[in-house]
């Protein structure tokens, strides 16, 4: 049964199609890099913290600080959850609605560069109170990771570093030395594991994240200490290939089956709740490792050393703070950024993160040294007998290359199911493309 | 005809109780009596096996909420409230759950009440491109929201309506729509329009006829589509994340997304969050089960 068709019908339709049109015009606005204005120094900034929720507090309390100190200056807090930090700016770039300052790090630096969000703050830097406070080797970081020459596009804040986790209890009833080597480390692994009682040397990173794990193995074992030989990548050195042929092959013989799963979350729950000997992650999980196993359980250190005596490891993210061109108020954006970044600020923020400094005299903090495993982190980014290699943050397609391109092939590694060759082989063709666009652009 | 079957099948029935009265086993169907020949272990064997493993993942985040942090034990004892305590008073959560529920029964209320307008026309009325209208919206349902999510924050920029639960409300609801129109319009076809006549014959008005008559038997259908806006409302995260903004303002899957964070996650907070989250839903689903079987088989079925 069907009922007629009415005037009015039709003309519901029309308005319809016309509201349609008329929103998808209004989607021809501007693309949210404008170039701002310096405003007047006061009124409201807005503030996106990239690691939103965990350092919620530290940087409420750094707000109060800061508005205290400068009443005229109102901060929006926007707390943006890590793992969405990057679609949000994109989606923010592509629709306009940036904020005036936001948390960015080196991984997605580049990206951000390359449309044009931030601003370059070296004038600033030069004219700060900040400026020749910061460790020189985090500012080279942020810059070398923008990938637009002298520029620099973000003030750090902190840096992170590699650890290798490991618990004292078992390695002391099986009476192993500490995995501080290579040979140590898989010794250790292969005694550690007994299948059978559910107890294993070591978890691996098979999920989110696997790559910059995976080669900072890679590299510690190789000792080969540049990514790139002129334009090729050193990625498929033999010496890598056999350094990865090792390391994967660690997967279900001294590992959970379930690790070609693991993203951080799901390693560091297992390492803090099960029997597994080691884990390498970094800094950020101390206090996840402190409340699950307590003190007397476990220690870190960094990067095992390898044969050639030197310890060898991938660069990892710094953190920092951008100002972005489309603020309106850039004056007060800066202003919250030199005291951010301050000795106070970055000092207090690093504690609580359990991060190490980029504010030289922050670094100095007595509080660095009441944890061994962020004592010996600092040490190795400031003493001079670590190798780091740097990996190509700056290239646009890095985070693609390294994290939706290749994880689901390193799974595959884990399973079997192609060579460690035949991926780094594969990894080291889309780099050296990635890294010849670049430069054909004009970079480097 | 309990008596006939058996005669022809030369068996007795056993599961007839002895004893029980005659009329008690004629009204027993033959598809029934099937089901009750079946030894009951080999009907709750496989539903307890698909029970567990559905639960495991429930009895594993109870685990963690009630638990205190670093124990690892399989039982949630000693019992301790710290993390529910901590997500919603220091994380916010009592802010995330009342934003929720706005976008939950906001979008519950639009889509309902647009589906049910547009589910009528196209179960009642005939025009030209009723066709081509169901095409497309059987077509909107491959769209991912993601797609649309910068056209979306241009628009509601330009509506000024960024960082308001409205624009969350507005987005969540034309996602729910086509779904929700093509349920609706199904359950209305199963309405004989004769009843609305006889309501016309009665002096009723279209609009009186639908509200007094038609609207009463669309019941599960409406529970149906409501209670689906709802928890997909509830659940959605994108949406979210992109127009929201400010901390106030943020809904519970984003909240719970910030409680991981960059290196380290608090397992004991999430799992208090998903809890959080989890009860509302379950609460739902718990009143409406028997509406909701109804009204999906209904509608999807005759649609």
């Amino acid at each position: 049964m069907t009922i007629s068709t009415t005037q009015r019908g039709r003309a519901t339709a029309a308005v319809s199609v016309a509201a349609v049109l008329a929103l998808t015009a209004t989607a021809c606005g501007d693309d949210g890099s404008g170039s701002g204005t310096e405003g007047s120094g006061k009124g409201e900034i807005t503030f996106w913290d990239n690691n939103g929720g965990p350092r919620t507090a530290v940087w409420t309390e750094i707000i109060e600080d800061f508005e205290k100190q400068h009443p005229d200056i109102d901060v929006t807090y926007v707390p943006i959850p890590i793992a969405d930090v990057q679609s949000k700016y994109d989606t923010a770039i592509a629709g306009g609605g940036l904020p005036d300052v936001g948390g960015v790090g080196t991984a997605y630096l580049a990206n951000m560069v390359s449309q044009e969000a931030l601003e370059p703050v070296n004038d600033r830097l030069e004219k700060s109170a900040l400026r020749g406070k910061l460790v020189e080797s985090m500012v080279e970081s942020v810059r070398a990771a923008a990938g637009r020459g002298d520029d620099v596009y973000s003030v750090p804040t902190s840096a992170n570093n590699g650890v290798l986790w490991y618990r004292t209890d078992l390695f002391e009833r099986a009476g192993l030395k500490a995995p501080d080597t290579w040979a140590n480390f898989y010794t250790a692994a292969e005694k550690l594991t007994d299948a059978k009682k559910n107890e294993f040397g070591y978890t691996i990173r098979g999920g989110a994240g696997s790559i910059a794990q995976a080669l900072d193995a890679v590299y510690g074992q190789s000792g080969i200490t540049e990514f790139w030989d002129g334009d090729t990548t050193t990625l498929n050195d033999p010496k890598n290939v056999a350094a990865l042929e090792k390391y994967a092959g660690l997967f279900k013989r001294t590992t959970p089956a379930a690790d070609v799963n693991n993203d951080f979350t799901k390693m560091v729950a297992q390492w803090d709740t099960g029997t597994i000997g080691m884990l390498s992650h970094n800094l950020g999980s101390y206090q996840d490792h402190l409340k699950a196993l307590g003190e007397d359980k476990f220690a870190g250190i960094p990067a095992p050393i390898g044969e050639g005596g030197t310890r060898v490891q991938v660069s990892n993210p710094v953190d920092g703070l951008g100002l972005f061109r489309s603020s309106r108020n850039k004056t007060a954006a800066w202003k919250f950024i030199e005291f951010a970044a301050s000795h106070a600020s970055n000092s207090k923020w690093n504690e609580s993160a359990g991060a190490i400094p980029a504010n030289a005299e922050a670094a100095k903090d007595p509080w660095i040294n009441e944890t061994e495993s962020t004592a010996l982190a600092a040490k190795t980014l400031t003493d001079g007998s670590t190798k780091i290699v740097d990996l190509p943050y700056y290239l646009p397609d890095w985070n693609n290359i390294s994290k939706a391109d290749n994880e689901p092939e390193f799974q595959k590694v884990l399973l079997g199911k192609i060579t460690a060759k035949a991926f780094l082989d594969d990894m080291a063709e889309q780099l050296n493309a990635a890294n010849k666009e670049w430069k054909e652009l004009g970079n480097g | 005809m309990t008596a006939l079957l058996t005669e022809r099948n030369g068996t007795a029935p056993r599961s007839t109780a002895p004893g029980s009265p005659p009329s008690a086993r004629r009204r027993r169907p033959g598809r029934e009596r099937a089901f009750d020949d079946v030894p009951r272990w080999q009907i709750y064997l496989p539903l307890g096996l698909y029970l567990l493993f559905t639960l495991v993942p429930f009895y594993w985040m109870l685990l963690f909420a009630v638990r205190p942090a670093g124990s690892t034990s399989l039982a949630p004892w000693p019992m301790t409230g710290a993390h529910f305590s901590k997500v919603w008073n220091e994380r916010s959560f009592a802010v995330f759950f009342q934003n929720s529920m706005i976008v939950g029964v906001a979008t519950l209320v639009a889509t309902t009440l647009v589906a049910l307008a547009g589910g009528y026309a196209l179960a009642r009325f005939d025009f030209r491109i009723k066709g081509a209208f169901m095409l497309a919206l059987l077509c909107s349902q491959f769209i991912p929201g993601a797609l649309m999510l910068v056209p979306l924050f241009e628009i509601f920029r330009n509506l000024q309506m960024i960082n308001s639960l409205g624009s969350v409300v507005i987005a969540e609801t034309v996602f729910q729509l086509p779904l929700s129109i093509i349920l609706i319009s199904g359950f209305i076809k199963n309405v004989p329009v004769s009843l609305e006549e006889a309501a016309w014959v009665d002096g009723c008005s279209r609009f009186t006829a639908f509200r007094t008559v038609v609207l009463p038997l669309l019941r599960p259908g409406l529970i149906a589509v409501g209670s689906f806006a709802f928890v997909h409302s509830w659940n959605h995260f994108l949406f979210a994340l992109m127009f929201l903004s400010e901390q106030d303002k943020q809904t519970i899957p984003v909240g719970l997304n910030t409680l991981i964070g960059a290196d380290s996650v608090d397992l004991g907070a999430l799992a208090a969050g998903g809890v959080i989250a989890a009860v509302p839903v379950v609460v739902v689903f718990a009143f409406i089960q028997k509406w909701l079987i109804t009204g999906f088989s209904a509608g999807a079925v005759k649609g």
